[in-house]
């Protein structure tokens, strides 16, 4: 995870580590949400009670930014008044196959890890996001 | 009421209770606490913004939480929790395993924004209750209050202080409220009224120094080290300088002039006595280039010889350059500085305080068990303080004295003095009070040469002799010669002779032989008294 913090694309570390907690997402608990916003969700809820309800929405904001410059079709998807992302399902349904809404969750969601390392550091990033996935292996001896 | 801190508890007496004391982390804090923080205790951390009151919050509570002893870390409407956890963890003390539970951020800005005072107390009751924190903080507490002060009257203020603090005392939270206030705040602020503690940081810029030090203006149930402590901010954190420089539990068994230290000059012990009584400070007073560092080699030089352990603190010439020095007149003390028997201290920083400094040479006399120590020179200590601290200067250096003294380390102190032919100065400080015993150094014009004279001015409790003799700065250091005898105003630097009217010429006038060692003159029939009776004060 050398490559971690870089701000132009998220490293492999870091995808990595988005598409886990997608899949854990997915798998978990509401089969019928959109992963995407699962995700964003759990790190909400995690992210909302230290840096409050403004600071997590700032850091998805931006997370959603830098992500529609990789995935223009992002430009549609919204952060709502209560800091939830908004409009995933119509990327799906834009595709018909919702490998364009995975695309982009694994986007957003990878962006937004990137910040919180940049800010944070891999460390207690990791240490966030168990909170959030108690029993998903996160890799690097599963902090 | 002295005790240990980390965790010990002080039994005041077997009808009291026992108030535990909790480690603060804080280097020196602890002493300054004697022992550490009531446990349970309510605090205020009040200061400037940049005093370091965050961190001292921090460094506390790394220092404190566990798994089984978590901390609730509370923000609001300050600095956001993402950009404090940024910048503290580059912090020494910032353990990053106490983030799996032992230590919770929670963000209480929106509550604060929207909802009332009982709101706020309610959700952070609710939180300690349900993480069970052993210690919890509070930052910024300010703008919780300034928001109650828009909101409702300083009667419902201090009625939310007071449940705040029976809620969380009776949760046995020990509590830190931060906040940034200025002193004139103090008066009739109900927040300080239910504090049981309270710890005031400050933080002046004096021309290009910085000048860093905390207040303990308030500690139930145990003492505490009045006044104003200096602390620096490192990597580690904070680290106190307490004014008791670390010697509060030291109880000296030393018993000054027990036996006398030989100053590697031997007709110098001669005049003294027999040496410097253990345990005195010197002050060796003289104009540059009169010998004093030297003096200092030497005296240093010699205690190694004899298994006495020695430190330069040095704050004019660099140690390689006092290496080279003492080299040069034939002292080779790099095998001491290996063996550990000898250890240079270089301080020259431009805004230390006393109180850093000592802790530094106090700490290195412990670590080496010094005996001797050298301080070349006081001008240049002086010069190495923040200007803050130069007005304090003779205060500091009484309370570093007496400290080092207690530990039995024999002082040598220099001091530069401006030479003038009218009179003769001891030091420029008004210091002499300080020193248990001075020998001053000085220019004097005789016979057309500039010639150089010593005389033991002071010896405390002792008697010395009172003759003042012509030396030389040698190959070898030091060389005492012969007491200078028919001069009238030697000490003006100008003599002349006793005996000019009568028409009289004493040989001594006409002589231009160079000091050396020291022999009766021929002239005498009966031995020379060479001491004069005790002039001990």
């Amino acid at each position: 995870m050398k490559d971690w913090g870089r701000m132009d694309t998220p490293s492999p570390s870091i995808r990595d580590l988005a598409l886990r907690l997608l899949a854990a997402s997915q798998t978990a608990s509401a089969p019928h949400g959109h992963e995407a916003v699962l995700v964003s969700e759990k790190l909400r809820i995690s992210l909302t009670r230290f840096a409050g309800a403004d600071g997590f929405a700032s850091l998805l904001r931006r997370a959603l930014v830098l992500a529609s410059a990789d995935l223009p079709s992002l430009q549609s998807v919204e952060i709502g008044a209560d800091g939830c992302l908004e409009g995933f399902e119509r990327l799906d349904a834009n595709t018909g196959t919702g490998a364009g809404g995975r695309e982009a969750a694994v986007a957003v969601t990878a962006r937004l890890l990137e910040l919180l390392v940049t800010f944070i550091g891999e460390s207690l990033t990791l240490r966030l996001v168990h909170e959030a996935w108690p029993d998903t292996p996160l890799g690097r001896g599963d902090e | 009421m002295s005790t240990k801190g980390k965790g010990q508890g002080k039994v005041q007496g077997k009808d009291q209770v026992t108030i535990r004391q909790l480690p603060t982390g804080v280097p020196g804090l602890d002493e300054i606490l004697c022992g550490g923080l009531p446990e349970y205790s309510f605090n205020i951390i009040a200061g400037a913004p940049g005093s370091g009151k965050t961190t001292l919050a921090h460094q506390i509570m790394f220092a404190n939480a566990s798994p089984k002893t978590p901390a609730l870390y509370f923000t609001v409407l300050g600095e956001p929790a993402i950009k404090m956890l940024r910048y503290q963890q580059q912090f020494t003390f910032f353990g990053q395993a106490k983030m799996d539970g032992a230590i919770r951020f929670v963000n209480l800005s929106q509550l604060v924004l929207e909802d009332d005072l009982g709101a706020v107390l309610d959700a952070i009751v609710k939180e300690v209750e349900a993480c069970k924190a052993h210690i919890v903080v509070v930052d910024s507490f300010r703008t919780v209050v300034r928001k109650a002060l828009n909101n409702a009257n300083e009667l419902e203020l201090q009625g939310f202080v007071q449940r705040l603090a029976l809620h969380l005392t009776s949760l046995q939270a020990t509590t830190f409220l931060i906040g940034e206030y200025v002193e004139g705040e103090l008066r009739d602020n109900p927040v300080f009224t239910v504090a049981d503690g309270l710890f005031w940081l400050y933080q002046s810029v004096e021309r290009n120094s910085i000048v860093r030090k905390l207040q303990v203006m308030k500690m139930r149930g145990q003492a505490s080290v009045p006044g104003l402590h200096t602390f620096r901010i490192t990597d580690a954190g904070l680290h106190t300088f307490p004014r008791t420089f670390g010697l509060t539990d030291n109880k000296s068994d030393h018993v000054k002039g027990r036996r006398r230290l030989s100053t590697g000059v031997r007709e110098l012990d001669a005049l003294m006595d027999g040496g410097i009584p253990e345990g005195d400070s010197l002050l060796v007073a003289g104009p540059s280039g009169a010998g004093k560092t030297v003096l200092g080699i030497q005296f240093i030089a010699e205690g190694v010889v004899r298994g006495e352990p020695g430190i330069v603190a040095m704050f004019e010439e660099l140690p390689d350059e006092f290496m080279q020095r003492a080299a040069s007149f034939g002292f080779d003390l790099d095998k001491n500085i290996k063996d550990g028997s000898l250890k240079l201290i270089y301080l020259r920083p431009l805004d230390l305080s006393v109180d850093e400094t000592v802790h530094e040479i106090v700490n290195a006399v412990k670590e080496i068990g010094c005996k001797r120590l050298v301080i070349d020179s006081l001008v240049g200590f002086e010069m190495a303080l923040a200007p803050d601290f130069r007005t304090d200067f003779r205060e500091s250096l009484y309370r570093m004295i007496g400290a080092l003294t207690r530990l039995g380390v024999t002082i040598m102190s220099t001091v530069e003095v401006e030479e003038n032919f009218t009179s003769m100065g001891l030091s420029n400080f008004t210091i002499s009070f300080l020193a248990d015993d001075i020998l001053r150094l000085r220019y004097a014009s005789i016979n057309g040469q500039l010639r150089k004279v010593m005389m033991v001015v002071k010896m405390r409790r002792s008697k010395h002799s009172i003759d003042m003799c012509a030396y030389e700065v040698s190959s070898k250091g030091l060389v005492i010669g012969e007491p200078l005898r028919g001069y009238r105003a030697l000490t003006s630097g100008i003599p002349g002779p006793w005996s000019l009217e009568a028409g009289q010429s004493l040989p001594e006038l006409q002589t231009d032989r160079p000091p050396g060692p020291r022999k009766e003159s021929p002239r005498r029939k009966k031995p020379r008294k060479k001491n004069s009776e005790s002039r001990a004060r």
